[in-house]
């Protein structure tokens, strides 16, 4: 035979420590957001040897920057055509060495360009080096 | 005739032990974040490609008035060099990132003489952008 419960206990879960726990919750939350690892672009510039990369730069393709254009050894491009051709005159050069392309920018060129165009260079499997106004030569990877 | 004091039980609350732990927690968490350059103002560039860095001990930033912070310390670029050769000391490769947070306007008067510095103080450079899936 079933036996019926008589007495049915109403159990209600403590609510007084309700705020507490959403504060705590958000805190936690927030410490988490704000602690995410920024993401980026990898560049590692090994340092360079000015001497012996001045010797080789006239065989380097020399890519100029200005705060609106693009040129390859001197001839500006539009900037769709830029990787393309990039890709094109790096394919003749089988040594890692000849991939070397020297970028030159003028002092007001943005940085928001300047990394659109390392970013093509990189594509194109060219390896970027700086040259900075005071003649210093800095290559990147 | 003397009388007996009641004596009163008194005990710390330990119910809230938890909740006073779990703050200290989260209080030590945000004091541990070394580089706090959350106070620089700064856009990032975008990039149709991008992955997540490594931990870094060094983060350059360009604000968007042209100013160098150092691990949030403003400084000059004179100074720059040596500050990051300090702060990497003889740390091995692969534990030598600087990160590099430049405002997407800054010039290249300014951040090529970053990355000059970063370079030669032997920093594994990552440039903090913004992913874009469209490209220019």
């Amino acid at each position: 035979m079933k036996m019926r419960r008589q007495n049915k206990m109403l159990i209600e879960p403590p609510s007084v420590a309700t705020g507490d726990i959403a504060f705590n919750l958000l805190v936690f939350f927030l410490v988490c957001a704000s602690s995410q690892p920024d993401r980026g672009r990898k560049q590692d510039i090994p340092r360079s040897d000015p001497q012996q990369q001045q010797t080789e730069q006239s065989q380097n393709i020399e890519v100029s920057l200005t705060r609106t254009t693009v040129a390859i050894d001197g001839n500006v491009l539009p900037l769709p055509d830029f990787q393309s051709k990039l890709t094109e005159m790096l394919a003749a050069k089988p040594r890692p060495e000849d991939k070397i392309v020297v970028v030159k920018s003028t002092p007001d060129t943005p940085y928001d360009y300047w990394i659109a165009i390392t970013e093509r260079i990189d594509l194109a499997g060219g390896i970027v080096t700086l040259q900075l106004e005071e003649e210093q030569t800095t290559t990147t990877n | 005739m003397k009388v007996a004091r009641r004596q009163f039980k008194v005990e710390v609350p330990s119910v809230a032990m938890g909740d006073i732990a779990f703050n200290l927690l989260v209080f030590f968490v945000i004091l541990a974040k070394a580089q706090d350059d959350s106070h620089v103002k700064w856009q990032p560039a975008s990039s149709a490609k991008v992955e997540a860095s490594n931990k870094s001990v060094v983060s350059i930033a360009i604000d968007i008035h042209s100013k160098v912070f150092l691990n949030g310390q403003e400084i000059g670029l004179d100074q720059l060099t040596a500050a990051i050769e300090k702060r990497l000391g003889d740390a091995p490769a692969g534990q030598r990132t600087v990160m590099l947070k430049i405002d997407k306007q800054a010039q290249a008067l300014k951040f090529e003489k970053v990355l000059a510095s970063a370079s030669e103080a032997g920093g594994e450079i990552v440039h903090i952008l913004q992913e874009n899936k469209e490209t220019k």
